[in-house]
């Protein structure tokens, strides 16, 4: 009864308020469970692939360069003794002339049965069917491609396809084609399967393998097994590769979520709104119903489900949105993680019962936690005070002088306890490489600054009175004076905004000091004319490269003055992943020109290394390891760990996992590999770029299918994938706003639907509705004022947390402060629109004024 | 002023016609300009809607009201809020002061909504509070005032834009005798000193004794008229509700047209 009378009929009866929260609850959960799902199938596609592909090993022997497969006859004595083993080269490359990224893996099909699950679509056979008919599968260029690839590239049993394999080009063919099981899975398709001898001898890998795969049964076993594994390599389960896969996609998922907190720290506030308004409005029913021997208990109950009803309804809602969210997110972090961690085509988004009961929970419980604090102070009231309605009296302003002036001392010390708090908590370094303790600064900062709500829509209508007075009359007053009078209801709606606003302002500083570090030192780095690439674009770089027999054809053309080979590949370092990377260090210090940390020239870092056969590492990998010049760090080589010391830090934007530069030739020593991955030329003075271009592509293009790309296109592509990365971080923030604008124009009609009264007397006074209605939007348009200052007050500050604290800490970099003024104009100024638009909405409530109610009695 | 009634019906809306309540029923009046009229009748008799649809702020269901030569149940909403604006003013039971302004803001409301200019609006409100007595009081915000002052200050927004008629819905309902009193002459002395016609309705025969004449109401309809008890004794209840009896008297024996009032004798 009680329920119904505090709680479920005053839900159904208002339904514009209603929708409106349980509208805000949903977008933050949505928000929320979108993530997670994208992140989710982000991953699984990932880890899909590796357990696709690893099979049933519960074992692998493997390396970050190709080892010697003498490895495989030391494994023979431990055939009887039940383990099983299969080699695997497994390797990155692309299908010419289309470029698309592909898997070679090649097997021993007959052995491999153990450990993967083949069925033959259709093979090429002799004609009769009997066992040798698979023999036409091991001839010395007969691959095996799934057979949803092959209808997608218009391929069939006998079609020619050309692979580049580290750089080596081969015509093979398709002699079978796959079944959608297995390995066939693997990687959305995109794999191409042989068998090992083929692809050893096709692509200049002779007694090599980068993996071996096994079965070991007997737990007992893996020390001596251990003890066989080469120097180069390390015995490891195959599901470690996932699980570094998520450590390196960590900062960046938590980064994700917490851009995802907002939204639902917002929708929190809304809830808030919602129960405080909720009492504020039904304070003389809670009084009668007090009267009548209702007990606190009860009435704290009934405000608690209303929490309660509002989480749970809007979390269903928002797990239905969320899902619908997630395959837009998909693509847009997508490409993201392609771009700059793995190779992952994302699968389906699936709603796993975990997430849909995480969001629940979510939902649920922050609407439970902030409908407690209203909850209970409507428990707590006294029933006369309740009846006679004097609580809910608007406060005057003169009381806001005198009797308030000690809740704005306590406000004031909150403010200030939470903002010491957040700077000694940014001083904390990053635990586990995740930048906790700068989350809950920013936390601290919101809290503060929420705190101090009240005062600054209080101080900010004042000080509008006079302006508004001037601008408006005695509407514009009365909008500037009605604000702060409501402060119950107004400051949450705009600490609600704000902090929306804050969000969105921090992020956009953020990302424009960001963006702009970035450009700066694209146009430092991309100095030299032209670029050569085996592939268009940045983001197959590691799958796509030149043989090394093209710096031969390079060194005989005439216009080059000098050319730098890059080659980058991931190594384990201290169990990550790291980028290594190598170029011509002569040439590059001669023509290049690296942005250094230490020392200042790099020059002289670069001659160090050639001559002390070290490295240089970016800032990125020297503040996550803690390693500077002059210290050590050790990798594992074809020659087992050798130990390298640091001659120099630079500045590089490109990967946070970490970069380790060495000298070209250092690196062919070290990891036996001679591929390119791009060649960076610097040609002589007074040529021409666009000349050298068709020059360099009309005499390399053919042989080596190279593109030439000036360095104003490789800049342009750079800060594209930049603008990518962060499209995301802009759609969440915006969902945000979303869902504040909604908590101020939910404010706003709770506001008019309490104030009948007073609107129908102001009516009966004279105003017209149109006055009444002006009066309304002046009212939100403070609101927005009030909201945007205080927003961008915050956001300053928190900008400054989350470019020196928490991106430092999460990603290594460096970013120098830039206001980006142009996006914060537009921002603040759609923000500020979007506010106006929230009180145009429940203003239209104003001609429904009924005016006899301002001559009833109360 | 001169207001006039013809016929006028006012129904609440039910879910439907059977349903609906029917407030007035079928009422004529003529109130001069320049009278101070007292509606009198018991709690729900429909004196508070009567002055309602007097003072433009509800329309009738059937039938016409006039202020002066105008027809004010046939205008728009704007043009009513014209009307209320520049020709009436309201003193209510509670007051109904805005609360997030103060006393000057209040009393100088009618006149901002009409742009009069700021000199003028200053000297206005003076006048007007000084009239009442809170001249001091000027700067104080209404939770800062007795109720005694917050009806003064309410009376002094009614009368500050100098309107033709003055409408009062139990003006002393919520405050104790000596101050109910004190707001009686108030209006009384307004009435005199500015001829506005004045249409106060009161459930209590000591303050209909301020009027020129009393219009009895209940059950919806106009009763006797009788004379106002300005220059008499005030009756021994002053602040009981009139009997059951005379109630039912005066239902019974309906006056369309009320006679003109008595000259007032002072």
């Amino acid at each position: 009864m009680i329920l119904r009378a505090l709680v479920l009929r005053p839900i159904l009866r208002e339904p514009l308020r209603t929708t409106l929260t349980i509208l805000g609850i949903a977008v933050g959960v949505a928000v929320v469970v979108a993530i997670a799902l994208s992140n989710q199938s982000a991953l699984r596609a990932f880890s899909e692939s590796v357990d696709a592909v690893a099979g049933r090993a519960n074992y692998q022997i493997v390396s970050d360069v190709a080892f010697s497969e003498d490895v495989l006859r030391a494994l023979q004595p431990f055939w009887p003794r039940g383990v099983r083993f299969a080699p695997v080269i497994d390797a990155e490359g692309i299908v010419e002339p289309s470029l698309q990224p592909i898997r070679l893996l090649g097997v021993d099909l007959l052995s491999d049965l153990h450990f993967r699950d083949y069925r033959y679509a259709s093979v090429v056979t002799s004609g009769k069917e009997s066992a040798a008919t698979y023999l036409s599968l091991f001839g010395n260029d007969s691959v095996v491609v799934p057979a949803t690839f092959a209808h997608d590239h218009g391929l069939h049993l006998g079609s020619p396809l050309i692979l580049n394999i580290h750089g080596v080009r081969r015509t093979m063919i398709v002699r079978g084609l796959l079944e959608a099981r297995g390995p066939a899975t693997a990687f959305n398709g995109a794999i191409v399967i042989a068998d090992i001898a083929v692809v050893q001898a096709a692509f200049g890998l002779e007694g090599k393998l980068t993996r071996i795969d096994l079965i070991v049964n007997d737990e007992s076993l893996i020390p001596s097994i251990q003890r066989i594994v080469p120097p180069s390599a390390r015995l490891e389960r195959p599901s470690r590769r996932n699980e570094r896969v998520e450590k390196m996609l960590r900062a960046f998922r938590v980064n994700l979520f917490a851009l995802a907190g907002v939204a639902l720290l917002v929708g929190m506030f809304l809830v808030y709104n919602t129960v405080l308004i909720s009492i504020l409005r039904r304070g003389k029913d809670v009084g009668v119903l007090k009267t009548l021997g209702t007990s606190a208990t009860q009435v704290f109950a009934a405000f608690l489900i209303e929490g309660l009803v509002f989480g749970a309804v809007g979390s269903v809602a928002g797990i239905a949105l969320g899902r619908g969210l997630a395959w837009v997110i998909l693509r847009l972090i997508g490409r993201t993680i392609n771009a700059l961690y793995i190779n992952s085509t994302p699968e389906a988004i699936e709603l796993t019962p975990g997430i849909v009961a995480a969001g629940i929970a979510v939902g649920t419980i922050l609407s439970l936690l902030s409908a407690i604090q209203p909850s209970i102070e409507a428990a707590q009231l006294r029933p006369s005070l309740l009846l006679s309605g004097t609580v809910w009296r608007r406060q005057p302003r003169r009381q806001d002088q005198t009797q308030a002036s000690s809740p704005h001392r306590t406000q004031i010390l909150v403010a200030i306890v939470c903002f010491v708090i957040a700077v000694l908590l940014s001083r904390l370094p990053a635990w586990n490489g995740i930048a906790v303790a700068g989350y809950v600064a920013v936390l601290f900062v919101v809290a503060g600054f929420s705190a101090l709500a009240a005062l600054i829509v209080t101080g900010a209508s004042r000080l509008l009175r006079a302006p508004y007075r001037a601008a408006f009359g005695i509407v514009g007053e009365l909008a500037s004076a009605s604000i702060p009078a409501s402060l119950r209801r107004t400051s949450i709606a705009s600490a609600a905004l704000s902090l929306a606003i804050g969000m969105m302002v921090a992020v956009a500083l953020m990302v424009g000091s960001f963006r702009e570090t970035v450009r700066v030192w694209v146009d430092q780095t991309v100095s030299s004319d032209l670029w050569l690439r085996p592939a268009k674009g940045l983001s197959n770089a590691d799958s796509a490269l030149f043989p090394n027999a093209i710096s031969a054809d390079l060194a005989r053309i005439p216009f080059i003055a000098a050319f730098d080979r890059a080659r980058g590949r991931g190594v384990l370092y201290d169990d990550d992943r790291v980028l290594l990377a190598s170029g011509d260090f002569a040439v590059a210090a001669r023509f290049g020109d690296l942005p250094m940390i230490a020392p200042s020239k790099q020059s002289e870092a670069l001659l160090n290394a050639i001559a002390r056969n070290g490295v240089v590492v970016s800032e990125s990998f020297s503040l996550k390891y803690n390693k500077g010049v002059g210290d050590d760090i050790a990798l594992t080589t074809i020659h087992g760990r050798r130990s390298f010391p640091i001659t120099g830090v630079y500045r590089d934007y490109s990967n946070d996992r970490g970069v380790v530069a060495m000298d070209r030739s250092l690196f062919i020593r070290s990891f036996d590999d001679d591929a390119i991955s791009t060649v960076v030329i610097y040609l002589k003075p007074g040529i021409d770029r666009d000349t050298a271009r068709r020059s360099l592509e009309a005499t390399l293009g053919p042989k080596y299918h190279a593109f030439a790309v000036t360095n104003g296109e490789i800049r342009g592509e750079v800060m594209k994938i930049f603008d990518q990365t962060f499209l995301i971080t802009y759609a969440l923030l915006a969902v945000a706003i979303v869902v504040a604008v909604l908590g101020v124009i939910n404010t706003l009609a709770a506001l008019i639907l309490e104030r009948k009264r007073e609107l129908a007397l102001l009516r009966v006074l004279g105003m017209t509705v149109a006055q009444v209605r002006r009066m309304l939007v002046l009212e939100s348009s403070v609101l927005g004022l009030t909201s945007t200052a205080a927003g961008l007050a915050m956001g300053y500050v928190l900008s400054w947390i989350l470019i020196y604290v928490i991106n430092k800490q999460s990603f290594g970099w460096t970013i120098a402060f830039h206001t980006p003024v142009r996006l914060i104009v537009t921002s603040l100024a759609v923000t500020f629109v979007a506010s106006l638009v929230a009180g145009l909405v429940p203003s239209r409530l104003a001609r429904r004024i009924d005016l006899a109610m301002a001559m009833k009695a109360e | 002023m001169r207001i006039r009634l013809e016929h006028v019906t006012h129904a609440y809306a039910g879910s439907d016609e059977s349903a609906a309540v029917q407030v007035l029923g079928d009422i004529s009046l003529d109130i001069a300009s320049g009278d101070f009229a007292v509606l009198m009748g018991a709690s729900g008799s429909g004196k508070s809607t009567l002055l309602n649809l007097i003072g433009a702020v509800d329309k009738p269901t059937a039938g016409r009201i006039f202020l002066d030569d105008n027809e004010t149940s046939v205008l728009d909403d704007s043009r009513l809020t014209m009307l209320r604006r520049r020709s009436i003013g309201y003193i209510f039971q509670f007051f109904n002061l805005i609360p997030t302004l103060n006393v000057f803001e209040n009393v100088a409301f009618p006149l901002s909504l009409a742009n009069t200019p700021r000199s003028d609006v200053k000297s206005r409100v003076a006048e007007a509070l000084a009239s009442v007595g809170l001249g001091n009081r000027a700067t104080h915000f209404p939770n800062e005032l007795s109720g005694g002052e917050m009806q003064r200050a309410a009376i002094a927004r009614a009368v500050v834009h100098n309107p033709p008629l003055i409408l009062a819905d139990e003006p002393t309902g919520n405050l104790d005798s000596r101050n109910g009193e004190m707001i009686l002459d108030l209006i009384r002395s307004i009435h005199k000193s500015r001829r506005a016609t004045i249409v106060m309705a009161t459930h209590s025969e000591r303050a209909a004794a301020y009027g020129d004449y009393v219009i009895g109401v209940s059950d919806g309809r106009v009763g006797g008229v009788g004379s106002g008890g300005w220059e008499k004794e005030p009756a021994r209840d002053h602040y009981s509700a009139p009997s059951p009896e005379s109630v039912a008297e005066n239902a019974s024996t309906p006056t369309p047209h009320p006679p003109l009032p008595t000259p007032r004798k002072q």
